[in-house]
């Protein structure tokens, strides 16, 4: 027979590892099963994003309030990233800030208004004007007329940062199980993950991004995690020039460079997808429109080509994170980020955790209680 | 008259004589060091035909110039490629955007796009054909880069004359346009110097050819360590020999061609090596072939004729071991038979086989089996050489080597069945029976003991020469845990370089199959994946103003 569990996650991406990395790390008996499809953890972008992503208040205006509460967040999950950084030996995480691009007087204003809000929320913001943006930014075209700066956000290599992450949880001695997981039974003893085996543990923490809607209607839930298939551009390497994490005011994109020299053109383009599990897969148009919006805003990168695309799976949810057990007292608990997901992941799953474990916590979790979703 | 071009390499003035590529007047002017990579080593022009990248150059400031596919110009400044280029180039030029919806689009210009284009032109259909390279014919019938060089022999003059039969025919041809993005529909994305195409064809021809296979062995990746094809092309399409001193190690009669054609030329072969035994240990296979077709294998027999008149033994059972530059040359390591040997060369040429260029194939979805005969994908082809998707056809080397005969008939049976027209005559499937029953015994004739696998690499052995990545490291990775060839390839890098995982692609998937005794299958490969080849970000700006709807900016 196999050892006992403590505990059970059910997704392997960013948000499941960091909770396993906290528990583990407890010294609980911990086992990851993960079905390997549609990953948002092994196609993202690798953005540390804190202020305020305006495509996501463009797309959901009635979900800004969410966002604006979430912002401590977001400044504890940077953190978070700081001490991921120094625990899993560099993962080429910088905090140089991020730069939210203004193309006109209106743009500026609304970047103006967004920083006053943000300051209050205790994040480091500033408006720059063109000439002083020029000198960190002197790749930026000629049509941009200021930005705001957030000097809390940077950018980390997810493809490292993954890849310590798998080996730091091996050596903890973290179980990995192949699995799709149908349905979680959470009667009075100890609940169970069911897939082809049943797997069962003293606590289950499901963190299945985009799967989790169909995990947790049968636990007395309406959550919906519709996946938002979404394309990524890189080029091949050029001299490290782009230090910030490039956003726009109003149009869709973020633009970073890796210390590899690769630049990472992305910000939410649509991909194709048929079906929730289904891989999906690049479009023209958002390839064209995509990098074509990176051209125009940053010539300097008009040296560099294209190497490749690919298309993965978002769950941005109510851009807000749900954290915590499914009803006060359960064995089956909850971790989802809700928009930027890669940002957010260590610290939702890390405080996950420590509720589990009843360890004390980072966060104050009771805002992101998975309550506004009972049925 | 062949006129005489100026340029300078890192300042330093420089002539070359007529129309040739950057990297065969540099290769001629005796500098193979073209570019530096991230850990600092010196690459040069490998693959010849655009695939590899390390030829990388700056070109009057822009970086990122592959140099066996730019054409000199009088007065260009060529300069070292550093491993970062600077985000400060001159802006890129301004380039005319149209969009095009041909009867027939055929992308490939060798014997099989051509035959496909003059079969479709026949029924009527109009047919516009793109090919990358500056000149079509393809890799059979390597044509001169000056239109008006005497061809070489019968093998370049009957390419000229398809070449020409096409154009007449009515067949547009655009050279020098390299397809970079296939999507479903088929909607096609190409460009030239000076224009951005998309392109959304009635029917859609593959022709895109094979490219060369090597062996990844230690130094490798040395500057001066090319293909075979690619030390063809210098020769045939710019009378620019490898190097005086060449060695050639290989698989199969492309080796033994290519070092009659230098010798022709004033090379002197100081080895080459064929990894299979001698054919007369096999007279079946040999006796097969010529039955087969007794033109080709007479040419094949004059072939090693010729070799033998020139004094170039074939050393059999030969296999490179190890490359390393030293003060003399290039000194390979290899083993003959049972010995070992080892030879100083100014140039090394490799050929261990060939990968069909699929890519188009792949991302449009069409069904492919594996051929573990070959080591490659094969698509799933109807008799009129239709794929399992409606309407894309796909023919010649693309499919799986073939040759050059077989590829002109399949591609005038694709063509004239992607423009309306009836099936193959009787003659055409006999014809192409009798192709495929050549080849079949052509390669059991050059069958060799172990296909050209990483299994017994060395640690220090580069398995992705664009990202450096060692043999160790992937051993590494696959110790980790590493099971599926994405997971390896994020965990090491392996693939994700500028050539886009077609060196290392196969021998990882062959390698990963043979550890977890699993059957290769597409998925077994890279997920395909725009673009093509890598695009510069300037064509896909240029392309943008061809959306018909504005982008779908979230
Ligand atoms: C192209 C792209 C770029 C992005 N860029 C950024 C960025 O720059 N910055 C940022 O902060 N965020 C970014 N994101 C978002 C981010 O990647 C995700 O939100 C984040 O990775 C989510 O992590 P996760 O661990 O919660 O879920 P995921 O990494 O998606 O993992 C979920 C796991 O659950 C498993 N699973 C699901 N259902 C089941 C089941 N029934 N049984 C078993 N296993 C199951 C899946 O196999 C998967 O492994 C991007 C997303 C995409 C698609
Ligand atoms: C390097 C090399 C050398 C060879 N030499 C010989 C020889 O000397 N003798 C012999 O008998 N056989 C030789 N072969 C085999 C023989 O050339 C082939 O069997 C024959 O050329 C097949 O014809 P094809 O039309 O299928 O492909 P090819 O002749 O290879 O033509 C394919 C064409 O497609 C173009 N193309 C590919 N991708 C793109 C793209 N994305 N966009 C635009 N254009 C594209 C290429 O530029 C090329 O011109 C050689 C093969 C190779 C690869
Ligand atoms: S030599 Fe130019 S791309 Fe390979």
């Amino acid at each position: 027979m196999a050892e006992a569990i403590d505990l059970l996650i059910v997704g392997g991406g960013i948000t499941g590892q960091s909770a396993a990395l906290t528990a583990a790390g407890a010294g609980a008996r911990v086992a990851i099963v993960d079905m390997a499809q549609n990953v948002g953890s092994h196609a993202n972008a690798g953005s540390l994003h804190v202020q305020m992503q305006s495509r996501f208040l463009r797309l959901n205006p009635h979900l800004a309030e969410n966002v604006e509460s979430s912002l401590p967040l977001y400044l504890a999950a940077v953190a978070e990233w700081d001490v991921l950084d120094e625990a899993l030996g560099g993962v080429e995480l910088t905090r140089e800030g991020g730069l939210m691009l203004a193309e006109g007087a209106d743009q500026m204003a609304f970047l103006r208004e967004k920083a006053e809000r943000e300051a209050k929320k205790g994040l480091a913001v500033d408006i720059l004007e063109r000439p002083e943006l020029e000198r960190i930014a002197p790749y930026l075209g000629p049509n941009i007329v200021g930005a705001e700066i957030c000097r809390d956000e940077g950018k980390v290599n997810p493809l490292i940062a993954n890849r310590k992450m798998n080996a730091r949880l091996s050596a903890l001695g973290v179980r990995h199980i192949a699995d799709r997981i149908i349905g979680i039974e959470a009667g009075d003893g100890k609940p169970a993950a069911i897939g082809q085996a049943r797997h069962k543990a003293a606590h289950i923490l499901i963190a299945a991004a985009w799967g989790t809607e169909a995990l947790t209607r049968s636990l007395g839930l309406r959550l919906p995690t519709p996946p938002e298939p979404l394309h990524m551009n890189i080029t091949e390497a050029g001299e490290y020039a782009i230090k910030h994490l490039v956003q726009h005011a109003e149009r869709s994109i973020t633009l970073k460079q890796f210390r590899s020299g690769q630049v990472v053109i992305g910000g939410g383009w649509p991909a194709r997808q048929n079906g929730v599990e289904s891989t999906p897969r690049v479009r023209g148009d958002s390839l064209l429109g995509n990098v074509a919006l990176a051209a125009a805003i940053a010539p300097g990168i008009a040296g560099l080509r294209v190497l490749r695309t690919w298309a993965g799976v978002n769950t941005p949810v109510d851009g807000k994170a749900t954290i915590g057990p499914v009803r006060p007292g359960a064995r089956v608990s909850l971790s989802l980020p809700g928009d930027a997901g890669y940002t957010l992941g260590p610290i939702v799953g890390r405080s996950a955790a420590e509720q589990i474990l009843g360890l004390p916590s980072q966060i104050d979790p009771t805002p992101f209680a998975p309550n506004r979703w009972y049925d | 008259m062949s006129k005489t071009v100026r340029f300078t390499f890192d300042g330093e003035p420089q002539t070359a004589t007529g129309s040739v590529s950057v990297a065969a007047a540099l290769t001629g002017a005796g500098h193979t060091r073209l570019r530096r990579t991230d850990g600092d080593s010196a690459r040069g022009m490998f693959c010849g035909i655009g695939v590899c990248q390390d030829c990388l150059v700056t070109i009057d400031g822009r970086p990122n110039r592959r140099a066996c596919m730019t054409l000199l110009e009088d007065g260009m400044t060529v300069e070292t490629q550093a491993a970062r280029a600077p985000l400060s180039g001159p802006a890129p030029p301004r380039l005319k955007a149209e969009r095009l919806s041909p009867d027939v689009l055929i992308i490939g210009g060798g014997a099989a796009g051509l035959a496909a284009g003059i079969a479709a032109r026949a029924e009527g259909a109009e047919v516009l054909l793109l090919d990358e390279r500056k000149v079509a014919g393809g890799q059979y019938f390597k044509q001169p880069a000056r239109a008006d060089a005497p061809a070489m022999d019968p093998q370049q003059a009957d390419g000229a004359a398809l070449v020409a039969r096409a154009r007449e025919s009515g067949v547009t041809i655009v050279a020098g346009a390299e397809v970079w993005g296939a999507f479903d529909g088929p909607e096609i994305m190409a460009s030239t110097a000076t224009h951005v195409y998309v392109l959304t064809p009635r029917a859609l021809i593959v022709a895109t050819g094979a490219y060369e296979r090597p062996i990844m062995i230690p130094g490798w990746t040395l500057p001066g360590v090319m293909t075979v094809g690619a030390a063809q092309t210098l020769w045939r399409s710019y009378g620019v020999l490898p190097g005086k001193r060449v060695a050639i190690f290989g698989n199969g009669p492309l080796c033994a061609q290519v070092a009659l054609e230098l010798s022709k030329g004033g090379a002197e072969i100081a080895v080459l090596g064929e990894t299979a035994a001698p054919g007369w240990t096999q007279p079946r296979a040999v006796a097969a072939m010529a039955l087969s077709n007794r033109a080709l294998a007479a040419k094949g027999a004059g072939m090693l004729a010729g070799l033998r008149r020139r004094g170039i033994a074939v050393t059999w059972r030969a296999k490179p071991l190890a490359i390393e530059q030293t003060g003399a040359g290039l000194t390979v390591a290899y083993q003959a038979g049972k010995r070992h040997r080892q030879v100083t060369v100014d140039a090394v040429c490799l050929n261990f086989g060939f990968q069909p260029q699929n890519e188009i194939l792949r991302l449009l979805g069409t069904a492919m089996r594996f051929d573990a005969r070959f080591g490659q994908l094969r698509p799933d082809r109807s008799a009129v050489m239709e794929t399992s998707v409606p309407g894309v056809y796909a023919v010649g080397d693309c499919c799986g080597l073939g040759g050059a005969h077989a590829a002109m008939v399949e591609g005038r049976i694709a063509g004239r069945a992607a423009a309306g027209g009836s099936g193959p005559t009787d003659k055409e499937s006999a014809e192409l029976s009798g192709h495929r029953r050549f080849q079949d015994a052509l390669w059991q004739v050059y069958a060799a003991d172990e296909p050209p696998g990483i299994e017994h690499a060395t640690p220090e052995t580069l398995i992705c020469r664009c990202e450096e990545v060692t043999c160790a490291k992937l051993d590494d990775a696959l110790k980790a845990g590493g099971s599926d060839i994405g997971a390896i390839k994020r965990a090491t890098r392996i693939g994700m370089g500028r050539c886009q995982g077609r060196y290392c692609a196969p021998v990882l998937a062959a390698y990963l199959a043979g550890k977890q005794g699993r059957p290769l299958e597409d998925l077994s490969f890279f997920a395909p994946q725009v673009p093509i080849k890598p695009v510069d970000i300037a064509t896909v700006a240029a392309t943008e103003a061809l959306l018909e709807t504005p982008p779908a900016d979230g």
